[in-house]
């Protein structure tokens, strides 16, 4: 942290608490300037991220992050907060894994406790077919040095007792992927702490800003947007922006966004709803998720279950919810864990996905120069975000594609070579 | 739940049929280039306001319509 | 334990004859029919309920109703159960939740002694250092703590749970006067109402009100019993409002179940659930003897229960007024009316388990042991809100009201406006009336465009303008907070001053507030608070409360228990027709997708030697099955399959695959023209329904000028694969009408005939074991027979049935693959070895350009059959292919078994195009670590590549 920033600590919460002092803001409130280097559209997690990482990895400080609402109002604070690196493809593993760890030393980094749970990550398979596909994930998580194994139903009994992993069910429990690792972390606290820590290394955070449109010249659309040309700058709610360097960082409106810059994403927006109890007496250790009863459920701290699924089937701009959404979530849950009836759905919601044909993102230069992306982030977009921050701050200080990223390149659609996640991100919480 | 008017069997729960989602013009496969098919295959307007969407009543007369959705406010009329 | 019960009161809901014994933390008491748990324990002279949250202060009864954040209880195996409402019944073990190790001698209370440590957010500055430690400890620490009740888990069940569908032209949520007229308006005017009620029984706020308010109840509750087009629920709350008014009604009153969860669909929705009374911000605020003017009055009227001896009342309006009557008719001494509307205030109160003293501005301190407030109300404004409507802030009325609302949506009673009890029946009446308007209006366009038989007789009825008088907008004192801070948010022990700190933090607005100091986020989710956060965070940023806007109330408005949510669980299981036969001869049973199938009858090894040596049956229902009928059948094959068909012949089979418009191998299976313009097609199990719908889709939308006709017959017809060098000699025995000899009866060829005396079969020479074999496709109802007869028939030449893994390695040993297994979700033709079946000179196939394009790419992985080196090495499906000893992959196994007829590890893989040549040694990585080589074969099968095992 740089000199002007004030540390937390114990000693401070006591310092605080025998003199009643009030604590400084987390970040400032900054003047609107009308010139950066770099405009970053969206205030959640991703856009936090790199702003964060631009300016303490790079020295580039002349940012604004811009959102139309308010800091992480978006899927950042929506969404369940699982983080795992027990992907697919050998670079989707590496690239979760970095973010694992960028986790797990956050707090220590940021000087903000986002409380990083260890809880360990289930992910249970009830058909043969799923089985095969856990050992598939185990084998190819070991080669790269991730603690990622398959483990017999009694074993699971020990993670989870109160899962029924008897053989006679609908669903019976053959075995696990298991994964010491994952677990969960504050997701909100993620935001605020790459937010205060970007903050206090000069970047400007303009809340209630919406971008109304992106300023381009030079390329064979109208206005001079499109491929070819070249970007100058945001028009905003609270006015124009010139910026060599405009990075969409957004979610749910990412492909209308980017429709601005004439740069058009094969992306279709669908809710994703997720759901919470009241508390109760935390029974529950590990994340557990089930990919055949499209559900995943950890405990909170406050004892809380949180509850999530696979994306709406009917692709829509709505988060009001469904009622569907919660009977399916508990039959489900039900099936996993008969004994918990008696628990009571305290609150639903829903955030946007921006769902890709390979259940990848699309990250890094499009045709557009100056035009970066980092979207389509589906329903992994939270584990994702530190690493996605790192290498897209590498990428813009750079102006070259960072390696980690390149195979989420825009241009594999046009190339057709799509990434493999699509067997496990599908609900791959 | 919405309601989804089936022009044969009359206004549904939509859990009766399955969205697939926005009309696309397919190209002539025989000529059409990789990147005509591949914008054919992966670019969708996913606009938030006013969509031409194909169902399919599954539980019903197992017909594919098309109506028009609001995607921001699921509104629906009827193409027909 | 002294009794508190009154003398009894004329509105009161207690049966005196009916005693109920139930514990209260292991202690027996007992209370009467008609108390709610609280009610019960307060006549008993019960104080605490509760310990708070994070400083297990103690709590008592606040509002007395379901929104009460003191009453979560445990009551027997049921945690969070809310005792202001929750009716007593007998044996009920009632205990507190949040103590350690009682109630009375608490240790969380060393919590209160740092609490002022305990900041807002304290927990995101703090426990940070040294990192060991938060892994390790303070976490589970932290997990100690958590609030609510404990889950039964080991012992519990999911109880007997139904649902409802329903199908009201109103939905009236509420039944206070407004609600209780809306209905009979709406009924009276032909609609068919639902009227629901959160309470025991219906009539709002007059069930605690004066002889006049109790009269008018008689007459409504009299009118709305006779009105044979209203349904009451009672105890019963809507959780929900949904798009196009797809309303959740959780129903607490059914005889049998605990909860029913009610769907309807309703044409018109009105909503009228009062106003929730809204508690003041004030030093001390939380301490038992604090309670709101309606749980005094509802203490007192419902329950005949006295809520104290002497008492101060803070009041802001005529409820607060009304309290003051109650109190002293109850015999308790009001020593203090503080009436905020002339500018008197209270400052704190002073107590721990019970309020000792009041503090008022002025100065003065009161000894009371009751202190009610009557300050304010909050609009539950919830399913206004998932309906997308944003309430706004009326500042003279100090509260919020509904504004543009959608037609399908009315509202009516405290939510809309004051009005006295004839205004308010008023209100509803009319509410009620162009409710049913609308809806009735809205059933009669949808039966215009529902099919003809349900088609409304005579013209839609004329749309009522509304002309309702609106109810009046009450000026009230906007009273929020006093000259002390005390708490918001007593479920999370969220204080005015922890709201303020995080402010001034940089968390100004109201839904990053909320997620900083986790105020509203409680069992109640705000239904006290929200009001009380945005009117601190607007004191605190200098702004008008009508600015700041609040937070967003999602579904439900109450909590609904997961199994009444779940319902009765339906996930059916596909049988075949001779999955009981199966069962009863010993078979392992294996979940296979939506199928029951059998693995194994005990030795799969065994049966799949059988085949090769002998003959064995196997049940293959779950195979798709799809009969195609008309002229133009091979032109849809053209288009769906990779492959040539126009030129197929009547009684000849080819095999198929079919690739999605991305060029990935989707489903495949072999066809068979039983006639001119008859097919039968099969698909993969798991494809079966897929494929139909994918048929009909080119059928209807890409080319509705083919005449073909479709229908999936996946479980009519019951599939017996006889395979084996004996089976033809075995189905000869069975079959007369068809010359099975290899001439007349070629592989690939199918026919239809008649088998163990059933017609209408169709017998297929095909086979995925690589032996001689027929399939023969038999109408389900004589399954049995033909199975069983085989069986018989055979019994000289051994026939014995195999399961689904014997199969597994019958086809694996002959190299066949499987969509789905050895291929994945990447995997195009050429790595599938469609190379020879596959026409790129078509002009229209699903998938033809990426088709095209796949062969002109070099990089794609190749499917080769793999033999272990070392013949007793069995990699595991899914090993990985390495270069050498690194980690680079280069491939996976896909399929794995031991070969009983070859003695060896057998296995097929997808590899890197480098490593397909045939000899090539491969590393496979095992789940031990080791390092095996093994060789790339030269064709799929391991065994009989020619097929001449499969053509005798």
């Amino acid at each position: 942290m740089p000199q002007h920033a004030y540390k937390y600590s114990a000693a401070k919460l006591l310092r605080h608490g025998l003199t009643r002092g009030t604590w400084p803001r987390m970040w400032r409130q900054p003047e609107f300037k009308d010139t950066y280097d770099v405009v970053i559209i969206g205030g959640g997690l991703h856009g936090l991220a790199t702003a964060y990482y631009l300016a303490t990895e790079h020295g580039i400080t002349n940012v604004a992050v811009l959102d139309k609402g308010y800091l992480g109002g978006g899927g950042s604070g929506r969404n369940t907060a699982i983080v795992r690196s027990n992907y697919l493809t050998p670079e989707g593993v590496a690239f979760y894994d970095r973010s694992l760890h960028l986790y797990n030393t956050m707090a220590d980094d940021l000087n903000l406790n986002v409380m990083f749970s260890r809880r360990g990550h289930l992910t249970l398979a009830h058909t043969d077919s799923a089985l095969r596909t856990m050992h598939w994930r185990a084998e190819v998580n070991k080669l790269q040095g991730i603690d990622s194994s398959v483990i017999d139903p009694s074993d699971v009994k020990k993670e989870a007792p109160s899962l029924d992993v008897s053989p006679n069910t609908r669903y019976p429990i053959l075995g696990a992927l298991f994964h010491p690792p994952g677990g969960t972390v504050r997701h909100d606290a993620v935001v605020w702490g790459y937010a205060r820590a970007a903050d206090h290394h000069g970047v400007h955070l303009h809340q209630q800003t919406e971008v109304l449109d992106i300023l381009c010249e030079g390329g064979t659309g109208p206005e001079g947007k499109g491929p070819g040309g070249k970007v100058t700058g945001v028009r905003t709610s609270r006015g124009d922006i010139s910026a060599p360097i405009v990075v969409n960082c957004t979610a749910g409106w990412a492909s209308l966004i980017s429709n601005m810059a004439g740069v058009p994403l094969p992306i279709t927006t669908h809710p994703l709803q997720a759901a919470v109890t009241e508390p109760t007496k935390v029974f529950l250790p590990t994340v557990v998720v089930s990919g055949s009863l499209h559900v995943y459920v950890s405990q909170t701290d406050r004892g809380e279950l949180v509850f999530g699924a696979s994306v709406d089937p009917v692709g829509t701009y709505r988060v009001n919810g469904t009622l569907e959404f919660t009977e399916e979530l508990a039959g489900h849950v039900l099936e996993l864990m008969p004994g918990i009836s008696k628990m009571r759905l305290m609150r639903q919601w829903s955030g946007l996905c921006d769902m890709t044909p390979d259940y990848s993102p699309v990250m890094g230069f499009t045709p557009v120069e100056g035009y970066l992306v980092d979207v389509g982030w589906g329903t992994y977009g939270f584990k994702a975000g530190p690493v996605s921050g790192e290498t897209m701050a590498r990428t813009i200080a750079t102006g070259k594609t960072d390696e980690m990223i390149a195979p989420f390149n825009l241009s594999r659609f046009t190339e057709g070579d799509l990434v493999g996640e699509k067997g496990a991100a599908a609900v791959g919480h | 739940m919405i309601i989804v008017p089936c022009p044969h069997c009359g206004p549904r729960n939509s859990v009766d049929l399955r969205n697939c989602g926005e009309v696309v013009n397919r190209p002539n496969p025989d000529t059409a280039t990789l990147t005509e098919w591949r914008t054919y295959l992966y670019l969708r307007e996913n606009a938030a306001g006013w969509v031409s969407e194909t169902w399919y009543c599954r539980a019903g007369c197992r017909r594919y319509f098309t109506i028009e959705r609001n995607t921001v406010t699921n509104e629906i009329r009827d193409q027909s | 334990m002294s009794s508190h019960r009154l003398p009894p009161q004329p509105g009161e809901v207690i049966d005196r004859s009916t005693v109920i014994n139930f514990t209260w933390n292991g202690q027996p008491v007992i209370g009467l029919a008609g108390d709610t748990i609280a009610s019960a324990l307060a006549a008993q002279g019960v104080d605490v309920f509760s310990r708070s949250m994070k400083y297990h202060r103690h709590r008592g009864i606040m509002t007395a109703d379901h929104w009460d954040p003191n009453l979560s209880l445990q009551v027997d195996d049921e945690p969070n159960v809310r005792a202001g409402t929750r009716l007593l019944a007998e044996g009920m073990q009632v205990s507190t939740q949040n103590v350690w190790p009682s109630l009375q001698h608490d240790v969380g209370v060393l919590n209160k002694a740092v609490g002022r440590f305990l900041s807002a957010g304290f927990y995101y500055k703090t426990f940070m250092k040294p990192k060991f430690l938060w892994d390790n400890v303070y976490q589970s620490v932290l997990r100690k703590f958590a609030p609510g009740g404990r889950v039964h888990w080991k012992t519990s069940t999911h109880g007997a749970y139904d649902k409802r569908y329903a199908h009201p032209d109103v939905l009236v949520a509420g039944g206070g006067p407004a609600g209780m007229a809306a209905a009979l308006g709406a009924a009276q005017a032909g609609a068919s109402v639902l009227l629901v009620e959160m309470a025991p029984e219906l009539g709002g706020h007059l069930c605690w009100g004066n002889d006049a308010e109790r009269a008018a109840l008689d007459k409504l509750t009299t009118a709305v019993i006779a009105e044979a087009n209203i349904e009451v629920m009672t105890r019963s709350t809507v959780t929900g409002r949904y798009d196009h008014n797809w309303v959740a009604v959780m129903q607490g009153d059914h005889p049998l179940a605990p909860e029913r969860l009610v769907k309807a669909r309703v044409g018109s929705l009105v909503v009228a659930p009062g106003l929730i009374e809204r508690p003041l911000i004030f030093s001390g605020n939380d301490i038992p003897g604090v309670m709101l003017s309606g749980a005094a009055r509802r203490l007192i009227n419902l329950w005949a229960v006295k809520p104290g001896q002497r008492a101060v009342v803070l009041t802001a309006n005529a409820e607060g007024d009304a309290a003051v009557k109650d109190l002293q008719a109850a015999g308790v001494e009001v020593v203090e009316v503080v009436d905020v509307r002339t500018g008197a205030m209270v400052a704190s109160a002073v107590g721990k388990s019970r309020l000792q003293k009041v503090v008022l501005e002025d100065g003065r301190t009161i000894e009371a042991d009751l202190l009610v407030t009557a300050t304010g109300w909050t609009a539950p404004t919830s399913l206004l809100n998932m309906a997308g409507n944003r309430p706004v802030y009326d500042p003279q009325a100090a509260r919020y009201f509904p504004e543009n609302l959608p037609e399908e949506i009315l509202t009516s009673g405290g939510i809309a406006g004051n009005g006295s009890t004839d205004e308010l029946i008023a209100h509803g009446s009319a509410t009620g009336v162009l409710a049913a308007n609308r809806s009735l209006r809205l059933r009669h366009s949808r039966r215009a465009a529902t099919a003809r038989s349900r088609s409304p007789e005579g013209p839609a009825p004329e749309a009522l303008t509304d002309t309702r008088t609106p109810l009046r907008r009450e000026a009230h004192p906007e009273c929020y907070r006093a000259s002390t801070h005390g708490f918001v948010d007593y479920a999370e022990d969220v204080s005015s001053k922890d709201l303020i700190q995080a402010a001034g933090e940089g968390f100004d607005s109201i839904e990053l507030m909320k997620r900083y100091t986790t105020v509203t986020m409680g069992p109640a989710q705000g239904k006290l608070e929200t009001v009380n956060a945005a009117a601190v965070l607007a004191e605190s940023r200098g702004m008008d409360l009508a600015d700041i806007g609040t937070t967003v109330w999602r579904p439900p408005f109450a909590p609904i228990s997961l199994g009444a949510l779940a319902g009765r669980i339906f996930e059916p299981v596909r049988r075949s027709a001779l999955q009981d036969w199966h069962e009863a001869h010993g078979a392992t049973a294996l979940l296979a997708g939506q199928w029951v199938r059998p693995d194994h009858y005990g030795d799969a090894v065994a049966e799949a030697q059988n085949v090769r040596n002998g003959v064995g049956i196997i049940d293959v229902t779950p195979l798709g099955k799809i009969d195609l009928q008309g002229p133009d059948v091979a032109k849809l094959l053209e288009l769906v399959y990779v492959n040539r068909w126009e030129s197929l012949k009547v009684g000849r089979v080819r095999y198929g695959a079919m690739v999605a418009e991305d060029g990935v191998v989707s489903d495949d299976g072999v066809t068979g023209r039983l006639s001119e313009n008859h097919w039968l097609m099969t698909t993969t199990s798991s494809g079966a329904g897929a494929v139909w719908e994918m048929l009909e889709d080119w059928l209807q939308t890409g080319h509705p000028e083919w005449q073909v006709h479709v229908t999936p017959v996946t479980g009519g017809l019951t599939s017996i694969n006889v395979a084996g060098p004996h089976s033809r000699q075995l189905l000869e025995r069975l079959v007369s009408n068809v010359d099975l000899s290899s001439d007349a009866f070629p592989y690939f060829s199918v026919r239809q005939g008649t088998v163990a005396d059933v017609p209408d079969c169709v017998i297929w020479r095909i086979g995925f074991t690589g032996e001689l074999s027929f399939e023969v496709h038999v109408p389900s109802g004589h399954a049995l027979a033909v199975w069983e007869a085989l069986l018989a028939e055979g019994q000289d030449l051994g026939c014995a049935p195999f399961g689904v893994e014997a199969q597994r390695i019958l086809r694996l040993e002959k190299g066949h693959y499987i969509v789905g297994q050895d291929t994945d979700g990447l995997s195009k033709a050429p790595t599938a070895g469609l190379g020879g079946l596959v026409k790129l000179d078509k002009t229209d196939t699903i998938g033809l350009p990426e088709l095209r394009a796949a062969y002109q790419r070099e990089d794609l992985p190749i499917l080769v059959a793999v033999q272990p080196d070392d013949p007793t090495v069995l990699p595991e499906e899914a090993a990985q292919i390495v270069d050498g000893q690194t980690a680079t992959i280069l491939g996976r196994v896909t399929s794995s078994r031991h070969s009983p007829t070859l003695g060896r590890s057998i296995c097929l893989a997808q590899v890197a195009p480098q490593l397909a040549a045939p000899g090539t040694v491969i590393t496979v990585l095992m789940a031990d670590g080791r390092r095996i080589p093994a060789t790339v074969q030269e064709h799929h099968a391991h065994l009989d590549h020619q097929g001449a095992r499969q053509r005798v």
